[in-house]
């Protein structure tokens, strides 16, 4: 049986893994303390130990010690965690403006629809929602090592893009644009789930994020991008789904 | 039927009456929901296999196992029924309907025909929930948190949504009255001499409680209602294209959060007092424990934000609820901290209320602690949304209510119907139900922090999950197992009802107003009304021991000179 977190393959994982092993170093403890406290005042002042009367004050200076010693841990653990949370937060998770700015920043828009995640890739012209776009459904390819920022919507109700693997979630939600970023560190397959309850097929909702080496994933778009602008039909509205990259999404 | 017998039914005149009845249909949809629950964890365990026994006559289509569509039924209305019509009539209906008054020196609450009325909405709600599961297309299946636009008549277009969200506007309705009810009681019909700061915390929590219901249910009316007219009449408030669907969520989670509270403190009012009790001892530090009750209730409406940390906040204001998030662990751990001095060098009893208040503080501990987590933004990240969230709310919400409610029951059960459960069953109870909690719940957990998400009909379909297969089975096991034992307590409260023995009028010997009357109490409650002395919980005092050759005194009763 296992029960561990999934492979990290991501840049800034390790970021939320250890906040997670230093929660677990402070709560567990506390669990322990609390459970003995239980446990020993049951035994050690049963019916038969007349009740020391304090009248609920706080003159018993033992308990009073161990309390603050715990107060005091909870509150570290708080004030860590916030600090921590908002630096990677900005620094990483969200440094939406550092991955626009950086010259190797791959972008992507996905559509999510019931039950399945729509990619797009801008091809040579650089711009979404032209004739040159790579298309593909259920199956994300992007370059190892390259930061990879992904503008998503929904075009029926709210989906969640989840990357158990790159510790990531973002809710998808429809006539709004969000983002993610990440980095990859190694090439190979990982799922993307659907984490927000969608409708019957929700668990059906899996798609594919293939990490290629920046070689393959140059030659794949070329081909994909070639491949799509030779079957190209402007008339066909249903698959310009793309939108012009909003760089700031409104409302975030 | 007699006229009589159908009059005080209808029209019952005493608030104990009423209380009965939240009671009996709190109990009765808590088995429902329960056996929901029993369902989801069968298609958790075991995805796919034919449910055993019930399973060809609940889903004869195919060969009696669980159909997806009817999986989503099954946890969106495992909650429902559980939070809107299980833990909160029994919780916010049942107990301080009968005790408030019993409680702080009453002979009714300050509304009796509110009472009334509370009820009936809630019996309205009834009719209208159990009614979805029979019309076309059943029932609500776009989760208890009904997000537009799947909760839309696109995403669902059957009645059955529909009739579920008129339900909750009428649950609501009852939890207003029932919180107007109570609040004014507590402020205005309290005993001569019972200040605030004299209040057993019981009250204190169901007075808090109460607060909340009134400030917070009109805020999801307000949601419901317009989810309800994007249904029926066309609007489009909450559509993408004209809408926003956003805008439900702040709705619903202004409500959501503090709703958890509003099921929370009655248990913490209760587990308060019965840790003092039982340990023979005051309540430690009583007003730091009300301030932090009080602390905990005006910080409920501030973090709201937490549900909504992935679904494109501004970081600014993700950041803003994250503090507050954070911030109210403080408070909590106050509480707990407190009723764990209140035990030093006690004296205490191991009675199976006594045991359910200790479990409480314990799951209570666990619930707080890995909720931190969640608060944490970038945790979130990851952890959103996955049953590592299931799993702690149904530590605080589920373990810590129920086993409060639990503990609540069996104090109040002799003072309630006059007779009394019976003790070793209900410590076999107890004994079968805090491990059954902490190994079902803790598995919930693990399978958070292992990747799986929430509300996934077969989680094996993803290969990140098919390791935790067998911890899947194994929580499914003990989940039975926990089941199980809550046949116990259905078997004790009702062979205790018919054949328990009578109650003495202060079986547990303590001070609070409601043990000086009768059990169960007359109407009116009170011979005469009481004049308050002193607070609580004045156990083991030895002046009093002195005097009166025992360690407790009633609130109202005069220390000879």
């Amino acid at each position: 049986m296992h029960f561990g977190l999934p492979h990290d393959a991501s840049l800034d994982g390790f970021r939320i893994d250890r906040l997670i092993a230093l929660g677990a170093a402070v709560q567990i403890p506390i669990v322990i303390i609390l459970t003995l406290w239980l446990i020993a005042s049951s035994v050690l002042w049963g019916r038969r130990h007349p009740a020391v009367s304090d009248r609920g004050s706080l003159r018993h200076r033992a308990p009073l010690v161990l309390s603050l010693l715990v107060l005091v841990l909870l509150a570290a653990l708080d004030a860590v965690s916030w600090v921590q949370s908002n630096r990677d937060l900005d620094q990483h998770f969200w440094n939406f403006g550092a991955a626009e700015g950086d010259p190797r920043t791959v972008r992507l828009e996905v559509n999510a629809h019931q039950w399945a995640w729509a990619a797009r890739y801008a091809g040579p012209d650089g711009r979404f929602n032209t004739g040159d776009d790579a298309v593909t459904l259920d199956d994300l390819r992007v370059p190892v090592d390259t930061p990879i920022l992904i503008e998503l919507t929904s075009t029926d109700v709210i989906h969640d893009f989840y990357l158990p693997n790159f510790r990531l979630k973002q809710d998808v939600i429809p006539g709004r644009v969000t983002r993610v970023l990440f980095t990859a560190t190694e090439t190979g397959e990982f799922e993307i789930a659907c984490s927000q309850h969608c409708g019957v097929n929700h668990y059906k909702m899996r798609g594919l994020l293939r990490v290629l080496s920046q070689e393959d994933y140059r030659r794949w778009l070329q081909l994909a991008s070639a491949n799509s602008q030779a079957s190209y039909d402007p008339a066909d509205s249903a698959a310009h789904w793309g939108w012009d990259w909003q760089r700031e999404p409104a409302g975030s | 039927m007699s006229l009589g017998f159908a009059r005080r039914v209808l029209f019952p005149s005493d608030h104990k009456d009423v209380a009965r009845q939240f009671f009996w249909a709190g109990l009765g949809f808590l088995l429902v929901a329960g056996c929901f629950a029993m369902l989801i964890r069968w298609q958790l365990g075991f995805p796919g296999q034919p449910v055993p026994a019930v399973g060809k006559l609940l889903f004869p289509a195919g060969r009696g196992e669980v159909p997806p569509a009817s999986y989503m039924k099954l946890f969106t209305m495992h909650g429902v029924l559980m939070i809107f019509f299980a833990l909160s009539p029994i919780l916010n209906g049942a107990l301080p309907v009968f005790l408030i008054p019993l409680m702080i020196g009453a002979s009714n609450l300050a509304f009796p025909w509110l009472t009334r009325i509370s009820f009936w909405a809630f019996a309205l709600a009834s009719v209208l929930a159990l009614a979805s599961f029979f019309v076309p297309l059943g029932t609500a299946a776009s989760g208890w948190t009904a997000y537009p636009p799947l909760s839309s008549n696109v995403g669902m277009p059957g009645a059955g949504q529909t009739l579920v969200l008129v339900s909750l506007l009428f649950v609501g309705l009852s939890s207003i009255l029932g919180g107007v009810n109570t609040v004014t009681t507590v402020i205005r019909s309290r005993a001569p001499g019972m200040g605030y700061f004299r209040l057993p915390l019981t009250v204190w929590g169901f007075f808090l409680a109460a607060i909340l219901n009134v400030l917070f249910f009109p805020v999801i009316g307000v949601a419901v209602l317009l989810d309800i007219l994007d249904r029926t009449l066309g609007t489009q408030f909450f559509a993408a294209a004209g809408g926003d669907p956003i805008a439900y969520q702040h709705l619903f989670w202004i409500f959501g959060h503090p709703e958890v509270y509003i099921l929370i403190l009655p248990v913490w009012g209760i587990v308060g007092d019965l840790l003092a009790f039982f340990s023979r001892k005051p309540a430690f530090f009583y007003r730091g424990t009300v301030m932090s009750l009080i602390a905990i209730t005006g910080l409920s409406a501030l973090v709201y934000g937490h549900h909504m940390f992935v679904a494109g906040l501004s970081p600014m204001l993700g950041k803003a609820f994250m503090t507050f998030s954070l911030l109210i662990s403080l408070p909590s751990e106050l509480l707990v901290l407190s009723w764990l001095n209140t035990l030093w060098k006690g004296s205490i009893r191991l009675a199976t209320p006594m045991l359910f208040a200790l479990g409480v503080v314990l799951v209570f501990a666990i619930g707080g602690l890995t909720g931190i987590y969640l608060g944490t933004m970038s945790v979130d990240l990851y952890l959103h949304d996955s049953l590592w969230v299931v799993g702690h709310f149904h530590f605080t919400l589920s373990a810590a209510s129920l086993l409060g409610a639990f503990a609540g029951l069996y104090f109040w059960f002799p003072k309630m119907f006059g007779r009394c459960l019976d003790e070793r069953l209900g410590k076999l109870h107890f004994w079968i139900t805090l491990p059954g909690v902490i190994l079902v719940f803790g598995g919930l957990l693990l399978a958070g922090y292992g990747g799986q998400q929430r509300r996934l009909y077969n989680p094996f379909a993803l290969a990140y999950n098919q390791p935790l297969q067998t911890l899947g089975m194994l929580t499914s096991l003990f989940a039975y197992a926990l089941f199980m034992g809550q046949l116990v307590f259905v078997f004790n409260f009702f062979w205790s009802l018919w054949a328990g023995a009578p109650a003495a009028d202060n079986p547990w010997e303590v001070g609070t107003l409601e043990w000086s009357t009768r059990s169960p109490p007359p109407a009116g409650n009170f011979a005469s009304a009481p004049r308050v002395e002193r607070g609580p919980h004045e156990l083991s005092d030895p002046e009093v021991q002195q005097k009166l050759g025992r360690d407790w005194i009633g609130q109202a009763e005069s220390l000879p000179r």
